[in-house]
């Protein structure tokens, strides 16, 4: 038994995770999801821009990589959106998102009778990162002259009337990598100082805090975790909330290896220099 | 035959004869839809197949991915781009947009640039085009980096500190971002005074370093859960209560 | 020919980097209109650079199948892939490639949503498995740094999944506090360290100090 556990295959830990997301994805236990105040920060502020029939800026930079984790945040998003009459631009940093932003617009404007052109469009992906977002800035018709459609962002209604980032009451980047950081808050934020908020992957979760604090940033939802809570505020289960309770038992599994791991490593691993 | 070959054609056989099922059964539409769907769980049990071993199955789906990818983002490149900013600003120039002339300019920069892989006789074209954008890069960077990435972070570090729980967590932040800070300063040597604050700085990496690790798990998992997802219920069509 | 080779182009990466810097202190309208100029340039020119680098990998590819390289066949379905999704881009659904590109419909979506998707999302949840067989063998509490680490994973791990609150109550909290002051603080210290090497390496290039930009080869 100790060889074994010494020795292990690692195709056996493979199985172990394997079993700890089918299973729990199959069953019918649901856990409750606590909210985070980073999570509400981003639905109190869509919940105001409602108030005064604002628009919103979404940058969807990400791609199918990443996707389990940040398309259900788009998708939770925009439901709240098209829910409560808030208008959105969508556009992309990253060439690889396009597919995937376009598909959350079909999905989410179809179930609310969100209209094209009104109340949403999509203007795709540029690249250039901090040079397009100083063009956006203020001169936004040029940076984006027309959008995926095709039609002129000088004579669509949703995008007649904005000039430049200053007019957007909240921008969210829903990002996979350093737009965040890299682009929207140096290039964008610090000049505009229009509202940020972030919908990131787990990994770079951790590395946004000092934003936050700082106030760069004013809400962050961060893995599938955050847009299972945001899928919670909006009251509409996704695939987000669906995820928690494989992701809750997969965790255990994980640690508890983790814990065996150490208790051989001092039982026997010191004298052998750990296991192989 | 060796194991390895068989246990490729057992998992090649139960593939199909699933498939079979779920296209005979009508769980899977006869249409592209279905068929899409089909080949979309061939790719994903084909690249999890590396996980017995590195194999042909995994690699073929690898490169046709790779392929497919470069060709998706060239066609961005293309229709938001030189499409969109290039091509039709200079098909559509009159006497009114005379300034779209100046698109002149960085056309032929990028023109420039794909002389890169030309002959040595042209390819140093190139180094005009990557001087023109590294060194534009560089300039637009110092000035943002410094005011959002520097200042706009030492502000927040030195507000003034409370007798609250608020205050002492200002405070213990204080004491991390400079000790985090005489850490990475190499300069000095590490001992007396300087020692014991790079080591209280070490503590505080570490702490972050392991909340960055426990997201990293968090995150791949995150995926697996995705694609499992894809596998029970999109393609095997099973009833999942939540997704 | 050394100027045009080597002095112009370092000459360029000064002016540019420059008014890249002046103009973002000077609210004149003159200096804020050559800033969206510039900017409007880059952008094209990054286009560029991205078909370079597409052209880039796919010469590679070409290269191996021409030479008939060890498992030149892959690099054949590289090819394989990107001419059919090429083809597919340019019929876009029917209308052409001069045309906007329709996105939810027509066999380059089917490509995307089919195949590019699929895999590229397969691809990275592959690291969940080897992360855990990972963590088992490697994630040891050999010193104290390395038990703060430890613990402090699994805190984060635990506490950020609904299962923590459901074990302890104060769990969410204390990983939250974690994530806000001790992870902020060492977040912020390394920013700040990072941000001013981008800030010097950006000095370098300007002033020419740093020239790997310019490749190798001749001068």
């Amino acid at each position: 038994m100790k060889e074994f556990l010494l020795t292990i295959d690692r195709r056996i830990i493979f199985i172990f995770v394997a079993l700890g997301v089918i299973i729990p994805s199959l069953a019918t236990v649901r856990l409750p999801i606590p909210i985070t105040e980073d999570v509400k920060a981003i639905y109190d502020t869509i919940e105001e821009v409602s108030a005064k029939n604002g628009t919103i800026l979404i940058s969807f930079d990400y791609g199918p990589g990443s996707m389990p984790e940040v398309q259900p945040m788009a998708l939770a998003v925009l439901r709240h959106c098209f829910r409560k009459n808030v208008k959105v631009i969508g556009m992309s940093h990253w060439p690889t998102a396009v597919g995937l932003a376009q598909e959350a617009f079909d999905i989410a404007s179809k179930e609310f009778g969100a209209q094209y052109g009104e109340d949403y469009t999509y203007l795709g992906y540029k690249p250039g990162g901090g040079s397009l977002v100083i063009n956006m800035g203020r001169n936004f018709h040029d940076a984006f002259q027309k959008d995926l459609q095709g039609s002129n962002t000088t004579e669509l209604p949703i995008t007649k009337n904005i000039n430049g980032l200053a007019n957007f009451d909240y921008v969210i980047c829903l990002a996979a990598g350093n737009t965040p950081d890299g682009i929207w808050i140096p290039f964008g934020q610090e000049r505009y100082k229009f509202k940020f908020g972030l919908g990131c992957t787990a990994v770079m979760a951790p590395d946004q805090y000092p934003y936050l604090q700082s106030g760069q940033m004013n809400g962050m939802m961060g893995g599938l975790a955050g847009a299972a809570e945001y899928e919670t505020l909006i009251e509409t289960s996704g695939k987000a909330i669906a995820g928690m309770g494989a992701q809750s038992f997969v965790h255990l599994i994980i640690i508890a290896f983790i814990i065996l791991g150490n208790v051989m490593y001092f039982l026997y691993g010191r004298q052998k220099g750990g296991a192989q | 035959m060796s194991r390895d070959q068989i246990f490729f054609i057992v998992f090649f056989v139960v593939f199909v004869a699933i498939n079979i099922y779920l296209f005979g059964s009508g769980s899977l539409s006869a249409d592209w839809t279905g068929f899409g769907i089909f080949i979309a769980a061939g790719i994903t049990l084909s690249l999890y197949s590396f996980l017995y071993k590195d194999n042909p199955l995994f690699k073929f789906a690898e490169n046709l991915y790779v392929g497919v990818a470069a060709a998706y983002t060239l066609t961005q490149v293309w229709y938001t781009v030189l499409l969109a900013d290039v091509v039709i600003p200079f098909s559509e120039l009159d006497s009114e947009s005379m300034s779209n002339l100046w698109l002149i300019v960085p056309s032929l920069l990028g023109l420039f640039m794909l002389t890169q892989l030309s002959s040595a006789k042209f390819s140093w074209l190139s180094r005009i085009a990557f001087a023109f954008v590294v060194g534009l890069g560089a300039g637009l960077a110092i000035p943002r980096t410094i005011a959002a990435n520097v200042l706009a972070q030492l502000e927040p570090s030195m507000r003034p500190i409370t007798a609250t729980w608020e205050g002492l967590d200002l405070l213990i932040i204080l004491v991390g971002v400079v000790t985090v800070l005489v850490y990475f300063f190499y300069s000095v040597e590490h001992t007396g005074p300087v020692g014991v604050a790079s080591k209280i700085g070490i503590w505080f990496l570490m702490i972050s370093f392991g909340a960055s690790f426990g997201y990293t798990i968090m995150a791949r998992l995150s995926l697996l859960i995705g694609r499992v997802g894809f596998l029970l219920e999109d393609w095997l069509v099973l009833p999942l209560p939540y997704f | 020919m050394l100027f045009l080779r080597r002095t112009l182009p370092l000459i360029i990466a000064f002016v540019v980097g420059m008014i890249g810097i002046l103009v973002f202190y000077i609210p004149h309208s003159g200096a804020q209109s050559l800033e969206q100029e510039l900017a409007t340039w880059d952008r094209i020119v990054a286009a560029f650079a991205l078909v370079l680098g597409i052209y880039s990998l796919m010469r590679l590819h070409w290269s191996r199948v021409r030479r008939q390289q060890a498992a030149w066949g892959y690099s054949f379905l590289v090819f394989v892939g990107f001419v059919i999704t090429t083809l597919f881009a340019i019929y876009n659904d029917g209308i052409g490639p001069f045309e906007p590109q329709v996105l939810n419909s027509g066999p380059f979506d089917w490509m995307y949503k089919y195949v590019q998707v699929p895999a590229d999302a397969t691809m990275f949840s592959i690291l969940a498995f080897f992360i855990a067989s990972a963590a088992y063998r490697t994630f040891r509490a050999r010193t104290p740094e390395a038990a703060i680490l430890l613990i402090s994973a699994i805190i984060v791990m635990i506490g950020r999944v609904p299962i923590g609150a459901s074990i302890y109550q104060g769990l969410p909290e204390i990983a939250q506090w974690m994530m806000d002051v001790p992870n902020l603080a060492a977040k912020r210290g390394i920013l700040l360290g990072v941000s001013l090497g981008i800030v010097a390496t950006s000095l370098r290039i300007i002033f020419g100090v740093e020239r790997s930009y310019l490749g190798g080869g001749e001068e």
